[in-house]
């Protein structure tokens, strides 16, 4: 026990809409309403990655938004976790088979923690940004994390997207 | 007491002396060897002049010749004047001219059953400081001027005058305003004035554009216009006192309100301030060695001198009150216009314009803390304007352009230009750089009087303003270090080093010029019976410049160590631009906008249309002819 | 009573100061959950995020910005202590004035768009309360017998409240800018969104924008022992009159919303402006 205080105790967040039908989004912003009150764990939604501990991604990975998605996750300082938030953001969801879409936000960058559900339930989504403090704690104490996944599955490039767009051309 | 004379001949005559050097037509190494020279002879002459100078007597003597000289030379320079007055064709010259060649004969009708009055030099601190002010400062914007007129000569404009011709003048004016300084002979006071104005002529007009010369002719008429209030008080002064010298005249009190008020107005045209602005507006077309030139060490300054030297003579009179509030108001007005420029020689204008505003608001108030107020904004202005000039000068040559929003990322392309700059804007705001130290002693003193309390306050809140927009703008660096080096003349280079060094050096020293040369002057100038509320202010001054300011200054050099300490390339990531990010080397954000194509958002610093000159000066100019016109105004009621 | 100048005084007011900061930063973000019918963070929130800070990566854009941020605490620390040992008044404003301006050029030194505008309006701000600060220490200046000394109040015979209500008032308008607080957070917000994100401090993370966050913290506390300086004997009037100040300000932030450059320059130079000046001249009339 140290007195310092756990690095888990304010979690600030940046909510990413990647490709969301803005059903988890609404959720998400009901957690900082009176009912919910997120700010009561210390949990603050600041509005820029370079602010912020925690990346909360709604909604699944698409050609034209991977990039970007990348983008604000390497603008977030270390110790950083990501929070993929309902079933787009776990596996692509029910738009996994777009021909535009990539899938999960893990095809793109490392994610530590799935909420599952479509829309996530704001009970969940918050749990899930505390046990992403979890793991933000963990990073910061150099220990492992839940999940360790540092590798891109894919890396993203402004080329693919027209190439993609011929081949969903040529489908139709 | 010798070697201080013909250190003196060597201030007032050598420039003179290496000036006409240049009209035999020397060229290339050989110009620049004897232009370094005067500036060096002229150097070494003004720090010796202070080791030289007896404390008991300030006074020098001078043969009666000198005297008599001073009423020949005098039509002389007027007929130049009114010749000017005939080649570019404007009447207001040409009658004002004539006015003052009036004025001359009749002095001389008048004067001619009196006795021949010996004339003498005053070179007591304020001189001193004045002298050290020209000849170093000056002689430093000599130098700097070689390099930069070799570049100038290139891509000057056909019709510009030739450099031997520009060189000649701006030694010579060096000499000019050290005898300006120096003389106590009021005749060879006007003369030496009417010496600038020609001089400065010249130089504005140096380019021969359209321009330049509109700008020249704006500097004649309106300095002639202050010459003639100047020859017309100097005659009233010495009918009614029935001396020409000066310190005798100043004694005189009550009886010479007249004079004073025309004193003043002269001042005030040589010193631009409002509503006669426009010339030194103007005068930004000439090269910069010029503009530098005029805004610290010459010109304006010899108004600014003046109303120091006014100032004692000045307390109790009516007048005083309605100086202060003149200055003041030029303080805050021209403030207000600073912000809304974009044009960063015209923002040093301004600002040069607010700060002669404040010295003539401190002479007004003329407590012996305001006196010493005045006396530190003249010198701390004229070392870090002088500078500012020569940075934009440099700037303006290498990126071709001296828009403020033009001046971003300068920080990796011209590092030693732009550090400097930062170092002269940071002393004109910034605690513990002695501008500030000086604007806070004005403040501290203009307490008495609500009307000028309020107009500095409100004046000091907009010189925050501008300044910090363009240092903001000047700072601003993309996010790879990639510096490069310039290619400037050596010349230039040198000298901004020397003045940014100098800069930091006066104010670090601050304790020791405050203690040894401001509080003296002050107390000299009023008197060591002041009472002793006033001499308890100035040490409560002391007090502050002792370690609070050592403390600022380790504060400042810490934090410049952990920018240097705490930084890694490694931990530089892109800005936030909602992850659209391109990474672009150029001064705009630039990111993905429609099908990928790199989209630029330029953003401007504010120049808020309420600040817009044309605005300000439609009721600010008015309003300054109306408190000058009052000056003239209580001297009848 | 002064305060001594001792290097005791000098570590307690260093080291207390913060944590003093924090726990009104605290205390206002508790009041504001409550007031919205939320729970609220620990009241030692800001301490908690202050040190998870100073704990992350370092990153930045530019290395002026460490210059400037650390100018920027450096400058409010010693403004803190010039007010605490009751320096010069008018160099105390400078010195402060110069930290948030140091706060404004570390916005400005960096390529992006929301940190500039940030700046620019933080700039706005400055040049919108600087004049009734420094007519609020003209005033000071002319209640205590014509001392500039910031010392000079706590030995006032009576309150300088009584004196200055029009500068009081105008002060707590100049509180709620320097707090970022509605209607006037237009250069940043303690809150989640708007429209130029976190405007100036934007691009300042980690350990960075902890060094900004602690000098908030030195800002709160020195505007809090200025307002206890308006009743300083006895000092637990004081004490109220600021904690009531504070809570003021809370209470505003959630009611206002939030208003443009302009409109915040203009009403500070002319209502605003008008209440300092008069107060001033109506102390000139008393002492003629």
């Amino acid at each position: 026990m140290t007195v310092v205080p756990k690095f888990n105790k304010s979690p600030w967040v940046v909510h990413f809409n990647c490709n969301s039908c803005n059903g988890c989004d609404i959720e998400f912003l009901a957690c900082l309403t009176p009912l919910y009150d997120l700010e009561r764990f210390g949990i603050l939604h600041v509005g820029n990655p370079k602010h912020a501990d925690v990346l909360v991604v709604t909604g699944s990975v698409n050609h034209r938004n991977a990039r970007v998605l990348k983008n604000v996750y390497d603008q977030m300082p270390d110790p950083k976790v990501v929070v993929a938030m309902g079933v787009c953001a776990s596996t692509g969801g029910i738009f996994a088979d777009g021909y535009n879409v990539l899938g999960g936000v893990d095809k793109v960058i490392p994610v530590d923690v799935f909420v599952p559900g479509c829309p996530a339930r704001p009970e969940a989504m918050i749990d899930g940004v505390l046990k992403g403090a979890q793991v933000l704690q963990a990073k910061h104490s150099g220990k492992t994390p839940l999940a360790e996944k540092h590798v891109l599955t894919r890396t993203p490039t402004p080329v693919d997207a027209p190439a993609v767009l011929e081949k969903g051309a040529s489908h139709a | 007491m010798q070697i201080q004379e013909s250190l003196i001949a060597l201030l007032v005559l050598g420039p003179l002396v290496f000036g006409l050097m240049m009209l035999t037509g020397i060229k290339g190494i050989l110009r620049n060897a004897v232009v370094a020279l005067a500036g060096l002879v002229t150097i070494g002459a003004g720090v010796a002049l202070p080791f030289y100078s007896g404390a008991t007597a300030p006074d020098v003597g001078l043969p009666a010749l000198i005297t008599t000289a001073g009423n020949w030379i005098e039509p002389l320079v007027i007929l130049t004047v009114l010749a000017i007055g005939f080649s570019i064709r404007s009447w207001p010259v040409r009658i004002m001219a004539l006015i003052q060649l009036g004025l001359c004969g009749a002095g001389l009708i008048m004067a001619r059953h009196e006795s021949v009055e010996e004339t003498k030099l005053v070179v007591d601190s304020l001189a001193m400081i004045m002298v050290l002010i020209v000849s170093v400062i000056g002689s430093l914007i000599a130098l700097y001027g070689i390099g930069y007129m070799n570049v100038h000569e290139h891509h000057a404009p056909p019709t510009a005058a030739s450099n031997n011709r520009f060189f000649f003048v701006l030694i010579s004016f060096l000499g000019l305003m050290n005898g300006l300084v120096l003389v106590d002979n009021m005749k060879w006071l006007s003369i030496f004035w009417e010496g600038t104005t020609l001089c400065s002529f010249f130089l504005i007009g140096h380019d021969g554009t359209t321009e330049a010369k509109a700008s020249a002719r704006r500097a004649i008429t309106i300095n002639v216009f202050g010459g003639l209030a100047m020859s017309l008080g100097v005659f009233l002064a010495a009918h009614t006192a029935g001396s020409e010298s000066l310190s005798v005249v100043l004694t005189k009190g009550p009886l010479i309100l007249l004079p004073l008020g025309l004193f003043t107005l002269a001042t005030m045209t040589k010193s631009a301030q409002l509503p006669f602005q426009s010339w030194l507006l103007g005068a930004m077309v000439a090269p910069t060695p010029v503009s530098a030139l005029l805004h610290s060490s010459t010109m304006v300054k010899a108004g600014s001198y003046l109303i120091l030297r006014l100032a004692p003579s000045l307390q109790g009179t009516p007048l005083a009150p309605i100086i202060a509030i003149a200055g003041a108001f030029t303080f805050v007005v021209t403030s207000a216009l600073a912000v809304g420029q974009s044009n960063g020689k015209k923002v040093l204008a301004y600002s040069t314009i607010a700060n002669l505003g404040l010295i003539a608001c401190c002479a007004g108030i003329g407590t012996p803390l305001a006196y010493a107020a005045g006396v530190t904004i003249l010198i701390y202005h004229a070392v870090s304007k002088a500078l500012l000039f020569l940075c934009v000068g440099t700037i303006e040559q290498t990126i071709g352009s001296r828009d403020i929003e033009d001046m971003g990322g300068l920080l990796f392309k011209m590092p030693l230009t732009t550090n400097v700059a930062m170092i002269g804007m940071a002393s004109m705001m910034m605690p513990p750089f002695g501008m500030l130290v000086g604007k806070w002693m004005a403040i501290e003193a203009a307490v008495r009087n609500p009307v000028v309390l309020i107009l500095l306050v409100l004046g000091s809140a907009l010189t925050i303003f501008f300044w910090a927009k363009w240092l903001g703008r000047i700072t601003t660096t993309s996010y790879h270090e990639t510096y490069t080096i310039e290619t400037v003349s050596p010349w230039m280079l040198s000298v901004l080093a020397l003045i940014g060094t100098g800069v930091v050096a006066i104010s670090v020293c601050a304790t020791l010029i405050y203690a040894k040369v401001i509080k003296v002057i002050s107390l000299a100038t009023f008197g060591m019976d002041t009472c002793p509320g006033n001499i308890s202010i100035l040490d409560s001054v002391h007090s502050f410049l002792g370690w609070p300011m050592y403390v600022v200054f380790g504060t400042i050099v810490l934090a410049l160590l952990a920018g240097v300490l705490l930084f890694k390339p490694s931990q530089i990531r892109l800005p936030f631009l909602c992850g659209e990010n391109l990474d672009l080397d150029d001064h705009s954000f630039t990111f993905r906008g429609i099908a990928d194509t790199p989209t630029s958002a330029a953003l401007t610093s504010y120049y808020l249309p309420l600040f817009e000159e044309s605005k300000i000066t439609s009721w600010g100019n008015p309003l300054a002819a109306l408190i000058i016109l009052s000056l003239f105004g209580v001297l009848f009621i | 009573m002064t305060i001594p100048t001792t290097p005791l005084t000098l570590v307690l007011a260093i080291l207390v100061a913060p944590f003093f900061g924090a726990l009104l930063s605290g205390i206002d973000r508790r009041i504001t959950a409550r007031a919205q019918g939320r729970m609220g963070p620990p009241i030692l929130q800001p301490v908690y995020d202050t040190i998870k800070l100073l704990r992350k990566e370092p990153i930045l854009l530019n290395r002026m910005q460490i210059v400037y941020a650390y100018l920027h605490l450096l400058f409010m620390i010693m403004a803190f202590l010039m007010l605490v040992f009751g320096k010069d008044s008018l160099m105390f404003l400078f010195v402060f004035a110069f930290s948030t301006l140091a706060l404004v050029l570390g916005g400005m030194c960096v390529r992006s768009p929301y940190s500039r505008i940030g700046s620019q309006r933080e700039i706005m701000l400055m040049v919108a309360y600087e004049p009734i600060l420094i007519l609020i220490m003209i005033g000071f200046y002319m209640v205590n017998n014509h001392s500039f000394l910031l010392s000079a109040p706590l030995s006032a015979a009576r309150p300088m409240l009584i004196s200055l209500p029009l500068l009081f008032v105008a002060f707590l308008v100049v509180l709620a800018i320097k707090l970022h607080k509605s209607p006037f957070d237009i250069a940043t917000s303690h809150h989640a969104h708007q429209e130029i994100v976190k405007g100036i401090t934007i691009e300042y993370s980690g350990p960075h924008l902890a060094i900004l966050e602690i000098a908030h913290f030195y800002e709160m506390a020195l505007l809090f022992c200025l307002i206890v300086l308006f009743w300083a004997s006895p000092i637990w009037i004081g004490l109220l009159l600021a904690s009531a100040s504070f809570f003021l300000m809370t209470v505003v932030d959630n009611a206002f919303a939030r208003l443009t450059k302009m409109w915040i320059f203009k009403f500070m130079w002319t209502s605003v402006l008008l209440l300092a000046m008069t107060n001033v001249i109506l102390l000139y009339w008393v002492s003629k």
